[in-house]
């Protein structure tokens, strides 16, 4: 699904983000990325969905070399992957019916097939009773729902979390790693990079470490350190 | 992927009301602009027909006989192109001077019909190297007596003068009239940039679940060609009322005679106005196409 092959990025000419990066990842795989700040785990999603682009190496996503990808098809290949943040990213005017919504508008999906897919979705992430309210009304633990149901309404192959847990507290988490773990097992690729000892340590998945750039540790069932 | 219509509506109509004063700004200035540009336009050409298509160059007319010969003509022709004093020339036959006859008296159509083109006089229009007075009266005194000449004229110095100055003051205009085009190009585009500045949190998340780059940048392009057309349907609007105005007050009145003589015709006022509207939906479009270019990169 996912596979890196001596991938490098360097940032406008200061440290080198990723050194030399070969890596694969199997379909319906559940992977945490771990490593201090700067680390280079958000760069490693950013490559994925082509936010950023490699200096060195190729990287082919659902069996695609995204490098050589026209500028044109990168939203063709951001569909097939959602995208969750600590931040959210809800958009502050838009009702939480209307953030999930956009997602389809977006993309420029028919009207019936929207009012199809938002309740179904906000139903998976728990959040039918909400729809009518705006994110400012919302707990973090729900505006991340929210996110989650933005991320996965197009039942995308992969969904990249950059740090979902970060700003929610340990109960809260465990509840939005459970609605991970739900959409693991669809068959959906997850990768997440994460500080989260405890949910590392609970789940056992595949644990990729990151230090200054460099894979140090890729080991199956893993924990934190 | 087809992108709906309504969308595009929708999100230029909310763009346009979230930023009023902007893009009231970008309205107003591109309706100034172009109405001072389809106003310049029709007075030029109502100055060029008063002018009876004068060159502000030609300053002597030599007129042949009605009756004079293909030979006199040729030789009246060969001394002037020989002549060290004349620059240029321009020979009017029969058809030609017609045509500029019906157009000088279009208002007394039962004069016109009384004359037979036949009876009028063939001319050149001299361009002499010199815009002394004098010497071009003693240049026309040598043609005066060849064999067919009838008359020799000279352009009033008065009437060149005014129009020498009035293309001087045509050529100041139509710049700043570009000027003034320009600048609402370049408020198109701080208004359009703004409107993206503002929405970057929503362009952010299209980009983000895989939103099209047209689905992005349309709704912004299209809104930078509605104002610039706002802007024109309101510019030609003006210019539709001075033509109006214009007519009223001036044209076949009483008055001074130098600004009853300045008119157009209906075909005039088209031009302006389809000019004025088409200019007006480039440059929104140009305005608003660099900004989403620029601050829009995929």
């Amino acid at each position: 699904m996912i596979k890196l092959e001596g991938v490098s990025k360097i940032y406008k000419g200061e440290h080198m983000a990723l050194r030399d990066a070969t890596v694969e990842i199997e379909k319906g795989e559940f992977v945490f990325l771990v490593g201090s700040s700067g680390s280079g785990k958000s760069t490693f999603l950013r490559l994925l969905n082509r936010s950023e682009t490699p200096e060195k190496g190729v990287i082919h996503v659902a069996g695609k070399d995204i490098g050589s990808l026209p500028s044109y098809r990168v939203p063709y290949l951001r569909r097939n992957i959602g995208t969750i943040f600590q931040d959210f990213k809800l958009l502050p005017n838009k009702t939480v019916y209307e953030n999930v919504a956009f997602a389809l508008e977006a993309i420029g999906r028919p009207k019936s097939a929207i009012r199809e897919a938002v309740p179904q979705i906000l139903d998976l992430v728990g959040l039918s009773k909400k729809e009518g309210s705006y994110p400012n009304e919302l707990s973090g633990g729900e505006q991340q729902r929210v996110s989650i149901a933005r991320a996965f309404i197009n039942r995308p192959l992969i969904l990249l979390a950059d740090e979902p847990t970060g700003n929610l507290d340990p109960a809260t988490s465990v509840g939005i790693m459970k609605l991970l773990d739900r959409i693991n097992r669809t068959g959906t690729t997850v990768v997440m990079a994460t500080h989260d000892r405890g949910i590392v340590d609970t789940m056992r998945r595949r644990v990729i470490e990151l230090d200054r750039g460099r894979i140090v540790r890729d080991q199956a069932r893993g924990v934190y350190e | 992927m087809a992108i709906r219509l309504d969308y595009v509506v929708k999100e230029t109509g909310s763009n346009l009301v979230r930023n009023i004063t902007l893009t009231l700004a970008s309205v107003l200035t591109v309706a100034i602009a172009l109405a001072f540009v389809g106003v310049s336009h029709l007075i030029g050409v109502g100055i060029e027909g008063s002018f009876g298509g004068l060159q502000s160059d030609v300053r002597m007319f030599v007129y042949m006989n009605p009756t004079a010969s293909a030979e006199q003509i040729e030789s009246v022709r060969k001394a002037l192109e020989e002549s060290p004093q004349v620059d240029s020339i321009v020979f009017l036959d029969q058809t030609e001077t017609y045509k500029e006859f019906k157009r000088l008296f279009k208002d007394q159509p039962d004069f016109v019909e009384s004359i037979n083109p036949e009876e009028l006089p063939q001319s050149f229009r001299i361009k002499p190297k010199s815009t002394d007075t004098e010497v071009v009266s003693a240049v026309g005194k040598e043609f005066e007596d060849l064999p067919g000449v009838y008359k020799v004229e000279y352009a009033s110095k008065l009437a060149s003068d005014i129009k020498r100055s009035l293309d001087t003051l045509n050529g100041w205009i139509t710049k700043f009239g570009f000027a003034l085009i320009a600048v609402s190009v370049m408020l198109i585009f701080n208004t359009i940039r703004t409107a993206v500045f503002a929405r970057r949190r929503e362009i952010e998340v299209m980009r983000l679940v895989g939103a099209s780059n047209w689905f992005i940048r349309l709704p912004f392009i299209v809104e930078g060609m509605v104002q610039g057309l706002i802007g024109a349907i309101i510019a030609a609007g003006l210019t539709w009322s001075f033509d109006v105005l214009w007519h009223r007050n001036f044209v076949n009145q009483r008055g001074l005679d130098l600004l009853n003589n300045i008119t157009w015709e209906t075909g005039n006022l088209i031009f302006a106005v389809v000019m004025v509207l088409t200019v007006g939906a480039v440059a929104g479009a140009i305005g608003s196409g660099v900004a989403v270019g620029r601050y829009l990169r995929a």
